[in-house]
């Protein structure tokens, strides 16, 4: 075996042996809790030194160093509660499993998705209360990305392409295979939905790279128009809802949407489609562990109206939670926007009407999400609530998604790989694009 | 070249000063950032210098042939056009944040919204500095999201109401902003700005939107990016979140009307070279300005609130200078944001005191002058023709003959002189009006002062032009490129002078009692428009209603479409 082969094996295995490991610790959360977030420190560690040694994937490096930090961010937001004792230890397994999908050469790869998809199947079976009812659809996407998955390893080309094609959409949600998304982001327990917000699509990323540019143009142009109603479809859904989790999931479908767009216009995966996709799932992560913030003080799915005022209660709350929005809704100077310029200004665009939705996707952004904001954060402060600001974890996990992600909205275009100048490329006399 | 990298960043240490220490050396810190911004603006004087002798600073933190550049390129280019800009936010941002010091005095907010005075010309100097569009639109987005946190307070929903409003408008307007810029980038594949008007001027390219209507390519952009001015400059049909801000602080308006509110018209003039490729965009952005100035300054007029009058005055203003842009007067529309600008501030930083001397004397403005004579006198009827009849003539042959101004192929100096004489021949019939002029001493000053201001200001517009534009065949370019036909321009002259001097004729004849046989149809129109105009068109109602409308329809097929994670 050599050393590109061993290495991915390597960071694979240690947030495996992490999850062990922790195991002893179950019966005190704070100890287990600590453990968890050191093994996931060991982790990124393991990543940022030995990532240089193995093959660079076409989408960049970004996806392994975000990974274990999601996971350490995840853990380290939730409460020392003996109900998130197990969604710890899953976090440093489904880490494992990810990084063996992004690193390890096929057909590993394929079989890893397939466990990691079914995972989750079984966990959403295993997990729903009165609020979220078990959802049959969500449990049947991800038993039928498992299935394509496995499908992609066991058979010869063009079922392979048409299969992992189907696993990526369950992964890297796309209408009409986004249900199990949803139910990921609310069903599943503790760090989970934090986590799995970045895990999930960034998979579904990478296992793009391979399927773009062998499906055939009519696929490409089928995916790109569910990809526009998607967009749509998750911006008016997210303007609807009134229960955050769900908005957040409708809103980061909805981006989601747009890179599909781009990707089956373009047919490549570049670093700057691992950035957007890296930066909303880590805004949508950070915005899923604020607003535990506020479960963890007033229960869960409490009525974002009922508790107004947190802007003048929790101050460093206040601040943070406004940035996070600012980073998701796509504004300077965050990674979000920087991957989202990145996209707009290096993909040729098949139609103008494609444009305009997705430009509308993400105008539309700026509503629900500021809307969510005015409403948890503005108004008159109620006396009958107990305002308690951000504990010395939370502040830590929420400040660190806010630096990452300004990180990645003002770092060097070479840190994500190689690839065409964003500026100072001549396109004159070229016909143009850009019609009907 | 150092130094200008430093004008920014004193704002921002600005900031910074006031943000980071203890609470008991707040006054002292919020006094010690004035400083900062003092030396900035004195940094923006030399700048301001520099350029004017030399050539345009440049200062690139990327490289445009390697890679190896940020995600988002900072970069400075500073001529005269940015000079003059940076010197009147930095001189402005003085003023306001002195004036500020004192009027947040003990205020709980205080340190907050000094720091994001601070902040914000900190983003506006960036702002007129950028080397590329890129950059420019980074801080244009910023400085929409600074702008909502400016005009919001947390406890006060009608605040909240109007921010989020402001937010959501200027975010549409962005929208196609971006979509002006993927575009460009598209056509011409680049964003720094020299590099994208000589690409634009040597390639035309033509686009089909539909079959049977193309459009140039240079006209798709400008138009989308002529949008994205409209928002900050408040033109309808997108001005009605400037008077849905007036909750905020007084001097955050001083800010806004002296500084924001520029942004479009900077805008336009630092894509000037762009925007004069397509007629099309010109025309269209001098309908949208006369449609802005006609009813902003005709809502203006209806207002009962000081500050709502003020806002509306602005929108006006802006329609007027978004009207000179679309005449290719660009000089004169800078030239007129910085006057209106410098009067602006200074009208909103003593708004405040009138409104407080108001309620502590009862009487105030003093009546005792506005006793009026019955009848107007022969002096004063006399004043008032020569005002708006002798002087328009006067300004024309001095125009055409001394400064030798081809008056009949600029048109943007023809409305820049109409608006002279609008605005001037106001003034004075107002004062005429209220004091009742009849000595010959006092008509003679006031006319002799009308005439040295007129042609100061002629002579310094001209003189402007020169300094922002030293190519005289540039000028002309954009003036050729704007050109209206022949009869709709003289149309528009002429239907507007008549309409003002019937307007005239018939308030100064009605204010002195003097009965007028008008058609009843006049009085009954006159009447029906006041309450609309009053109420601002009900932009706010049409607002709220479309979004009402909007959201049941999301909300009714969110309820068709059950959901499948439910």
């Amino acid at each position: 075996m050599t050393e590109s082969d061993f290495i991915p094996w390597l960071l694979a295995g240690i947030p495996l042996v992490g999850a062990l490991a922790s195991l002893p610790f179950r019966s005190d959360p704070e100890r287990l809790k600590q453990s968890c977030v050191v093994w996931a420190v060991i982790s990124l560690g393991s990543v940022m030194t030995l990532a240089g040694r193995i093959d660079v994937p076409a989408e960049g490096l970004l996806s392994l160093f975000l990974l274990p930090l999601a996971a350490m961010i995840s853990i380290l937001g939730q409460p020392a509660h003996v109900d998130h004792r197990a969604s710890w230890v899953l976090t440093l397994l489904f880490l494992g499993l990810g990084l063996s999908a992004l690193t390890i050469r096929p057909p590993v790869e394929g079989i890893m998705l397939t466990i990691l998809l079914g995972l989750v199947a079984g966990l959403l079976y295993r997990h729903d209360s009165a609020l979220w009812p078990r959802s049959w659809w969500g449990i049947g996407a991800y038993g039928l990305g498992a299935f394509c998955a496995a499908l992609s390893v066991a058979s010869e080309a063009p079922i392979s392409a048409g299969a992992s094609l189907l696993a990526c959409a369950v992964l890297l949600p796309l209408l009409p295979f986004h249900d199990g998304y949803l139910t990921a982001l609310t069903r599943l327990p503790g760090s989970l939905p934090a986590f799995m917000v970045v895990l999930l699509p960034l998979a579904g990323l990478h296992g793009l790279v391979a399927v773009m540019s062998s499906v055939p143009d009519v696929v490409a142009w089928t995916v790109g128009l569910f990809a526009l109603a998607g967009a749509s479809y998750g911006a008016l859904k997210a303007l609807a809802q009134s229960r955050i989790r769900l908005l957040l999931a409708y809103g980061s479908l909805s981006f989601f949407s747009i890179l599909w767009w781009f990707a089956s216009a373009s047919r490549i995966i570049t670093p700057r489609a691992a950035l957007l996709v890296g930066t909303v799932g880590l805004a949508t992560n950070g915005l899923i562990i604020a607003w535990q913030v506020v479960r963890t003080r007033y229960g869960d799915d409490v009525d974002p109206q009922a508790i107004s005022g947190l802007a003048s209660g929790m101050p460093h709350y206040a601040v943070l939670l406004s940035l996070l929005a600012l980073a998701a809704m796509g504004l300077p100077p965050f990674g979000v926007f920087a991957g989202f310029m990145g996209l707009l200004l290096s993909s040729p665009f098949p139609s103008s009407a494609g444009l305009l939705i997705a430009l509308l996707a993400w105008l539309a952004a700026s509503w629900y999400i500021m809307q969510m904001v005015q409403r948890l954060l503005f108004g008159i402060r109620r006396p009958e609530l107990r305002y308690t600001d951000l504990l010395g974890a939370e502040l830590a996990s929420l400040l660190i998604v806010v630096l990452i992600l300004l990180a990645l909205g003002l770092a060097p275009a070479t840190l994500f790989a190689s690839q065409r100048p964003l500026f100072g490329t001549v396109i004159l006399g070229e016909s143009p694009t850009w019609n009907r | 070249m150092t130094l200008v990298f430093f004008v920014p960043f004193l704002l921002l240490t600005a900031a910074c000063i006031v943000v980071f220490g203890s609470v008991g050396s707040q006054r002292a810190r919020a006094k010690m950032a004035a400083y900062p911004i003092g030396a900035a603006f004195l940094g923006s004087v030399v700048t301001l210098y520099l350029v004017a002798t030399g050539d345009p600073l440049e200062i690139r933190f990327y490289n445009l042939s390697s890679v190896a550049s940020f995600a988002i390129p900072i970069g400075f280019y500073i001529d005269r056009l940015s000079a003059v800009m940076m010197t009147l936010i930095t001189g402005v941002s003085v003023i306001i944040y002195s004036y500020s010091t004192g009027y947040m005095y003990q205020d709980r907010h205080a340190r907050r919204y000094l720091a994001m005075i601070c902040l914000t010309d900190f983003v506006l100097i960036c702002m007129v500095s950028s080397a590329n569009l890129m950059m420019l639109f980074l801080f244009w987005q910023v400085l929409s999201y600074l702008l909502y946190v400016l005009a919001h307070n947390h406890a006060h929903a009608g605040t909240l109401a109007g921010a989020f409003k402001t937010f959501t408008l200027l975010r549409v307007a962005d929208t196609a902003l971006l979509a002006g810029i993927a575009l460009a980038y598209q056509l011409y594949g680049t964003l720094e700005f020299q590099e994208l008007f000589r690409r634009a001027a040597d390639t035309p390219v033509v686009l089909s939107l539909w079959p049977g209507m193309e459009m140039t390519g240079a006209t798709a952009v400008t138009l989308l990016l002529f949008v994205g001015a409209m928002g900050k400059s408040a033109q309808f049909p997108i001005h009605f979140w400037l008077p849905g801000s007036l909750f905020a602080p007084t001097p955050v308006h001083a800010l806004l009307h002296a500084g924001i509110i520029n942004a479009g018209g900077f805008l336009i003039n630092r894509l000037a070279p762009l925007f004069g490729l397509s007629s099309t965009t010109l025309h269209v952005a001098f309908l949208i300005g006369t449609l802005t100035a006609i009813l902003g300054a005709s809502m203006m007029l209806a207002q009962n609130d000081i500050k709502k009058t003020l806002g509306f005055s602005t929108i006006g203003q802006m329609g007027y200078m978004i009207m000179e842009c679309g005449l290719g007067a660009f000089a004169l529309a800078v030239f007129h944001l910085i006057a209106h600008g410098l009067f602006k501030a200074t009208v909103f930083l003593n708004c405040g005191n009138v409104i407080h001397k108001a309620r502590q004397e009862p009487h105030f403005p003093h009546v005792d002058h506005q006793v009026e004579e019955p009848r107007l006198s022969h002096l004063t009827w006399f004043t008032g023709s020569v005002t708006t009849l002798f002087i328009p003539l006067l300004i024309l042959l001095v125009t055409h003959g001394v400064l030798r101004i081809p008056l009949l192929e600029s048109q943007g100096t023809v409305i820049f002189l109409f608006f002279i004489w609008i605005t001037s021949s106001q003034a004075i019939l107002t004062l005429t009006r209220l004091r009742q002029v009849a000595s010959w001493k006092v008509s003679a000053a006031m006319l002799s002062t009308l005439l040295f201001i007129v042609f100061v200001y002629l002579f310094a517009v001209e003189s402007f032009t020169e300094f922002l534009y030293p190519n005289p065949e540039e000028v002309a370019f954009y003036f050729k490129a704007a050109h209206l036909p022949g009869w709709l321009f003289d149309l528009i002259i002429v239907t507007a002078t008549v309409l003002t001097v019937t307007g005239w004729s018939y308030l100064y004849i009605t204010a002195h009692g003097i009965a007028l046989r008008m058609p009843a149809w006049i009085d009954s129109v006159r009447i029906r428009l006041y309450l609309p105009f009053m109420n601002r068109l009900y932009a706010d109602e049409l607002y709220g209603l479309l979004g009402q409308v909007f959201m049941r329809l999301v909300h009714q097929l969110d309820k068709r479409e059950r959901g499948w994670s439910r």
